[in-house]
């Protein structure tokens, strides 16, 4: 049976030294950060599951900016009901910017 | 300031980890721990995070990390004569009241005087006046002890509250030092007095109060000492990118070559419901999707198959990776490896070490050699594709059958496998408290020869690919593993050549060593190819209970 994801696509901008990290140390930061809140996530299917993630256009190392990313969950979930639980598990330098 | 875009890799210099711990320095005792390698390999040691975690419980002390740059910011920080600084709270390290090392690698010595020099800080012990600097996690304290004030020999954790307090009730150095030269588990080398005659080495103290022998010491009762739940989650890739959940500490096994079952001797595990407490305490607290079981051999564990049964469904809910780094051939032919492998495709290593039986026998590696075929073969029917497996050469006693034999066994177990053999061969060091520390190490003529004794009945197959480590790299590790105090002068100039980084094969250089070594006039030989009354090590006993360790033939 396939199971219906439910797609949530947000904005987040990278500062400070979160500019650092590559974008691959960001989509680690937000899988821990996600599974962290305990919101009902969606994971890929078949042998190894992975936390579904959409990136935008990845942001270059070194450089602040914006960009969006599409978190998948097994219920509806709200942009306000994700930003409460996932703001604070973020680190400094990487925010939540609003829905898309 | 540094700008860290310039240079390899920046992530590692930038500390600010999910649960990193920062405090104020005022009115504490503070403290900087290190493992002196990059960023992502220290990371990935249990010990010095333990320690870290442990260090912050206490409200008057503060612990924050240093790692060692990689060469490009290495070499601008000499240049620009910046000092390197802690992760934590950017404080040169020269500001930090004790700097403790872990010297669980022989090859990072170099590494270590780097760090103290990039610090800001006097190499020799007896050149600096306040600042303490701790080494731990090692087995042979002599070689370094020029440049450590202290050793702590054994477990931290065991003696972290005697150490505290000895800081807390004296203000100055030689205080500090003489009260810790008291205390078992603590070994101040200035305090003792090192002669070597005839051919044996003699010790004697220098300050009454001293002890000796210096007795290793350990946690008592594993089930309830510290742990890091708190887990420190980095913000980037570190080489073992998972939780390590150590199920047991020391090993029951009595392997011949093995140091580390007498560096943490005795075998003790934790309880599984102590274990799920853990498990689900530092998933909340990180979210890390890796965990692994952490023990020198996971099938000694009493209970591993309820372990495993009764996590199991925790893992899979939450899509949790877990793997057993130390798995062995009896529970791949048993079930727990099918079990294992319904949450993740496990690739499994075994280390055989000997293809002999006899000198299987000897070693004490105890492997039925049919259960190796039998687990190769429910590997391959279970879809995985590769195995690795551990081979040694070198060993006393060892016939041309035996190195022979590592080819056959491979071209067998091959053929009946159909598996990727990735076959790692490395020669065997007589390191100091193992069982077989007094066998001298074969010479480097003797291990080229018994190297090409090995390459001669290998079969040249795809399928099997082998990885030899380099002989050289071997005997410069006997060498500083087994070392007295003269060898510093060869590592300090070898630091002052520049030398760093040894254990990486692009940096490992063995005429630098060789040339330092002939400067210094030590004939290396004296370490690793002879045997002796006593060793360097001698006035450190681990409490272990020697087992027959001559060589039956």
């Amino acid at each position: 049976m396939e199971i219906i994801k439910y797609p949530l696509k947000v904005r987040y901008c990278k500062s400070g030294e979160m500019v650092y990290f590559s974008q691959l140390d960001i989509m680690h930061i937000f899988d821990r950060a996600l599974r962290r809140t305990e919101l009902p996530l969606y994971f890929t299917q078949g042998f190894t599951p992975r936390l579904k993630m959409s990136f935008g256009n990845a942001l270059k190392l070194g450089v602040a900016g914006e960009s969006e990313v599409t978190f998948y969950f097994l219920q509806e979930v709200s942009y306000d009901q994700l930003c409460q639980l996932l703001s604070n598990q973020l680190p400094e330098g990487l925010h939540l910017k609003g829905a898309d | 300031m540094i700008n860290f875009l310039d240079f390899r890799k920046p992530q590692r210099y930038i500390g600010n980890e999910y649960n990193v711990i920062k405090k104020t320095h005022k009115n504490r005792i503070k403290v900087c721990i290190s493992y002196p390698d990059l960023y992502e390999i220290g990371m990935s040691n249990l010990g010095l995070r333990i320690i870290y975690g442990l260090l912050n419980e206490y409200d008057d002390v503060v612990c924050e990390r240093v790692f060692m740059p990689d060469k490009d910011l290495l070499s601008y920080l000499k240049e620009s004569k910046i000092k390197l600084p802690s992760l934590e709270t950017k404080t040169k390290l020269c500001d930090f009241d004790v700097i403790g090392f872990n010297f669980n690698y022989e090859l990072n010595f170099t590494n270590f005087l780097h760090i103290l020099a990039l610090g800001g800080v006097a190499l020799k012990a007896n050149e600096r006046k306040d600042i303490i600097v701790l080494g731990g996690g090692g087995a042979n304290p002599e070689p370094i002890a020029e440049f450590v004030d202290v050793f702590c020999l054994g477990e931290f954790e065991a003696v972290a509250a005697s150490f505290i307090d000895v800081l807390r009730k004296y203000n100055g150095k030689e205080e500090r030092l003489k009260a810790l030269s008291e205390i078992d588990g603590f070994y101040v080398p200035s305090l003792y007095e090192v002669s070597f005659s005839g051919d044996q080495y003699i010790i004697k103290k220098k300050y009454e109060k001293a002890k000796l022998p210096i007795k290793k010491v350990h946690v008592k009762d594993l089930d309830n000492s510290y742990y890091p739940l708190k887990w420190l989650t980095p913000h980037t890739q570190i080489i073992h990118d998972r939780v390590p959940i150590e199920i047991a500490r020391g090993c029951p096994n009595s392997c011949t070559f093995c140091q580390a079952r007498a560096l943490f001797y005795p075998y003790r595990e934790r309880k599984i419901e102590t274990i799920k407490r853990m498990v689900e305490l530092i998933y909340k607290n990180s979210g890390y999707e890796n965990f692994s079981f952490l023990s020198f051999s996971a099938s000694n564990y009493s209970k591993i198959e309820q372990l495993i049964d009764e996590t199991f469904d925790y893992f899979k809910e939450r899509r949790i990776g877990i793997s057993f780094p130390s798995l062995r051939v009896d529970d791949i032919a048993g079930r727990l490896y099918q079990r294992i492998s319904q949450l993740k495709k496990a690739n499994i290593t075994l280390a055989v070490e000997a293809a002999g039986a006899d000198l299987r026998r000897n070693i004490k590696k105890n492997i039925d050699i049919s259960r190796v075929f039998e687990a190769a073969e429910i590997v391959s029917s279970l879809n995985a594709r590769h195995m690795k497996l551990y081979f040694m050469y070198g060993f006393p006693q060892e016939t041309n059958d035996d190195l022979c034999a590592i080819g056959d066994f491979l071209t067998a177990l091959q053929k009946r496998s159909r598996l990727n053999l990735n076959v790692s061969i490395n020669v065997f060091i007589p390191k100091p408290f193992s069982s077989w520390e007094k066998y001298p190490m074969d010479t480097e003529a003797l291990i080229a020869q018994k190297k090409m004794t090995i390459l001669t009945n290998m079969p040249r197959r795809k399928s099997i690919k082998l990885s030899f480590s380099d002989p050289k790299k071997s005997i410069l590790e006997g060498i500083m593993s087994r070392a007295d105090r003269d060898f510093s002068k060869v590592i300090h100039s070898v630091f002052l050549s520049g030398g760093c980084f040894d254990g990486y094969n692009e940096n490992f250089s063995w005429d630098v060593w060789e040339r330092a070594m002939k400067e210094a006039d030590i004939d290396y030989s004296r370490y690793i190819n002879k045997e002796l009354k006593s060793y360097p090590w001698s006035h450190i006993v681990c409490g272990m209970i020697k087992h027959q360790d001559t060589i039956t033939k």
